[in-house]
């Protein structure tokens, strides 16, 4: 069943709006279970009060809801209070005018009910994996930057141009000059590093001046 | 031949000719007739007249002269001669007579010559046009002659008298009793003559009449083969008037015949249509409130729609977490198995609704006005429309349950559409009256969706008259209603507009729908 990972879910905190209460606890009992922290609802008041008080990481929300209207609450919150969080909308109704709104209100995904818990979780990972990605760079990027200064400098500096400069085929152009009129490093460093680069099969010579990334070279390390 | 071109040109002419040339005829012939009789007893009354004045009293006057010539003069002068008077007795005697004589004689001249009578009448006309004149003159000259000569006698023997007279002669005795003689003969020929002249007369007379009565037989019978001609054409024209008449009322009689047939069968087609109408219409009424309340099952069932399948879902990913427990799997199969109990209320409302059952039923009134909102539930709370029901006491009727509540869920259907578009949002209201007033029940159905506008009030009840877009109504629910609520129940249903504090705060321009039923419907109505 599980094609995605939906195990990122759980560090993040889902604001649920739902005016049918029967649906609002089926549903909660199934999201808690994937979820950090799910914040059931069942009016649009008690909605924004989770809002402002707790860290929210995504809204799903119902469009018609008794004697108020989803949509509304959204452009609340986005023009009165600058809260920009991605939203999922559910809606029994298909109709236009809502998906117009939902689409300037730059809504996430819009199911229609009755809800396909798959599809929900489909849709909450496909929205929230982009947040773990970034999170996931950053983190990497603070790790070279860390390596980079307990080890060699110069040697992590070659390495990000030759990976910076490769092409669509994982090819790298380019001679010694070329890199030591980028870094400033002396020639003979700069053999020694091509051949243990070589030696462990990651950057290997094809032609003359031409160089193949070998991505599967380093998950073998 | 020309009497028949006569009869033929007669013929020709039109009716109204033909009886006015008949009541001439006829009138014409009538003045001839009475003309002619009149001339015929006037030229009779004249005749006797004529007859008695100038010849009976003229053969008087001659006989009184033949007379007074053979009394007076001759039996004096035969007297004197046998000596029993004298002269002179006798004088005074043959003066008497001679007078006598003269007098008479001057009153016969003047009578006979002055006297002649003018042809005054028409008759004397007509005699005098068809008698023979010339023996008439003739005998004329012949009475003139013996006029003279008695003239002549009478101064002869006036003369011999005288003589006697003077001389006391008896000589001229015996001349003189020649004279007399002579002279009465003569008066008795120009009697006899006057006589032949009468008679005369009378044979003119005779042959007027004759000719008269020719004339007025002869114009009787024409008048009478006249009238009868006349008549004939006449009946004829009429009897061909009539048969003409008869003919084209016949011929009539036979359209009209045909056409009533042809109508009688029109009438039954028509009949026949307008009930396939009336079901077909029937039919749309249903389906649209059908469609309505389809609508109406398709929101009440997708709220637990949506629950029982999130249960279903909730068990597959509890399972595939192995975090699926007896306690959750008992716990959620009592909700769903609540939920789909609910479900199938809903769906039993509905279609005890739409059974075609259509016996009357004891049934309280507002359990069915209650069961129509409760139907449209869905579409009042999705308005914001509150709804009140007032009444003092429940009233028990014996009536078609579904069709009363098919009028009242058309109404609510009609007061949403009102209110929707009218009123703002939290002012929605629907408030229905019951009353119960003399065998009847009045229901007063109130919302506050601003009246009926006046232009449109008098169609409201028209088939096929709605106010709404294309898609949303039919324009047969109200219509559909009125059918109802008259023809199966016996009832009424009028609408007015009126300011009503429906809320008891604020008047509002408000449309009252005012029903009223028999509490005891004992109306059957067919399948249909």
């Amino acid at each position: 069943m599980q094609t995605k990972n939906l195990d990122i879910l759980n560090q993040f905190n889902i604001l649920y709006l739902e005016d049918d209460e029967d649906l609002l606890r089926h549903t909660t009992d199934i999201l808690e279970d994937f979820v950090n922290t799910i914040y059931s609802v069942k009016t649009s008041k008690e909605a924004l009060n989770v809002l402002l008080n707790n860290k929210i990481d995504i809204i799903i929300s119902d469009i018609l809801l008794k004697d108020e209207n989803g949509i509304d609450f959204l452009k609340l919150i986005q023009n009165e209070h600058h809260i920009n969080i991605p939203t999922i909308l559910t809606t029994a109704h298909t109709d236009t005018k809502y998906l117009l709104d939902a689409i300037k209100l730059k809504v996430e995904n819009y199911i229609i009910k009755p809800i396909k818990i798959k599809e929900l979780l489909d849709t909450l990972h496909d929205v929230l994996l982009p947040q773990v990605q970034k999170k996931e760079l950053k983190r990497n990027e603070n790790i070279i930057k860390t390596i980079s200064h307990i080890t060699d400098s110069k040697q992590v500096e070659i390495v990000k141009l030759i990976i910076n400069n490769l092409d669509n085929n994982n090819i790298y152009e380019g001679s010694y000059t070329d890199i030591m009129n980028e870094v400033n490093i002396s020639k003979p460093t700069l053999i020694k590093l091509f051949k243990e680069l070589a030696s462990k099969d990651i950057l290997v010579k094809t032609q003359h001046k031409t160089y193949r990334f070998n991505e599967e070279a380093l998950s073998t390390i | 031949m020309k009497l028949q071109k006569l009869l033929n040109y007669l013929d020709t002419l039109n009716f109204e000719l033909k009886t006015k040339f008949l009541i001439f005829i006829i009138s014409a012939g009538m003045f001839t007739i009475m003309m002619l009789s009149l001339i015929s007893t006037f030229s009779i009354k004249y005749d006797f007249d004529k007859l008695f004045e100038k010849r009976t009293s003229l053969f008087v006057k001659l006989e009184d002269i033949k007379d007074a010539y053979k009394v007076n003069i001759q039996d004096t002068l035969i007297e004197i001669e046998n000596k029993s008077i004298t002269f002179n007795e006798s004088k005074e005697v043959l003066i008497l007579g001679e007078q006598l004589i003269y007098e008479n004689w001057t009153e016969y001249k003047k009578v006979t010559i002055d006297k002649e009578i003018p042809l005054f009448y028409v008759s004397d006309f007509i005699k005098k046009f068809l008698s023979k004149n010339v023996g008439y003159r003739k005998d004329q000259i012949l009475k003139t002659n013996i006029i003279q000569n008695i003239d002549k006698k009478m101064a002869l023997i006036n003369n011999i008298l005288t003589n006697i007279k003077h001389s006391q002669n008896k000589e001229n005795f015996s001349q003189l009793y020649l004279e007399i003689n002579a002279i009465n003969i003569y008066i008795t020929s120009l009697i006899n003559y006057d006589l032949s002249l009468a008679i005369n007369e009378k044979r003119d007379t005779q042959n007027v009449f004759n000719i008269i009565i020719i004339i007025s037989v002869i114009s009787i019978i024409l008048v009478f083969l006249f009238s009868i001609i006349l008549s004939i054409l006449l009946i004829n024209n009429f009897k061909a008037l009539h048969n003409d008449l008869e003919l084209n009322v016949q011929k009539k009689t036979k359209e009209l015949k045909e056409l009533n047939r042809s109508l009688e069968k029109r009438i039954l087609q028509v009949v026949k249509n307008n009930r396939k109408k009336d079901i077909i219409m029937f039919q749309q009424a249903r389906f649209a409130s059908l469609g309505e309340m389809l609508n109406n099952i398709a929101h009440q069932w997708r709220q637990p729609l949506g629950s029982i399948s999130m249960i279903v879902q909730s068990f597959q990913t509890k399972n595939s977490l192995g975090k699926l427990t007896d306690k959750y799997i008992e716990e959620k199969t009592e909700d769903a198995l609540l939920l789909a109990h609910n479900m199938s209320n809903t769906l039993d409302d509905f279609k005890n609704f739409f059974s075609p059952d259509k016996t009357k039923e004891e049934f309280y009134i507002i359990d069915c006005i209650k069961h129509a909102f409760e139907l449209s539930k869905y579409i009042l709370e999705k308005e914001n429309i509150q709804f009140k029901i007032e009444y003092s006491k429940d009233i028990k009727t014996h009536n078609f349950y579904n069709e009363l509540s098919h009028v009242f869920l058309n109404l609510i259907t009609n007061s949403k559409d009102a209110l929707s578009t009218n009123v703002a949002n939290n002012d929605k209201i629907i408030k229905v009256i019951v009353r119960e007033y003399k065998g009847y029940i009045h229901i007063n159905f109130i919302d506050n969706g601003g009246g009926i506008p006046l232009g449109i009030a008098p169609k409201i009840f028209e088939p096929y008259y709605t106010t709404k877009y294309k898609s949303a109504g039919t324009g047969i629910g109200l219509y559909m209603s009125k059918q109802i609520v008259e023809k199966h129940m016996d009832g009424s249903i009028i609408q007015k507009n009126f300011q009503h504090k429906i809320n008891k705060k604020e008047t509002f321009e408000c449309s009252l729908f005012t029903i009223k039923i028999p509490i005891n419907n004992i109306k059957e109505i067919d399948a249909n």
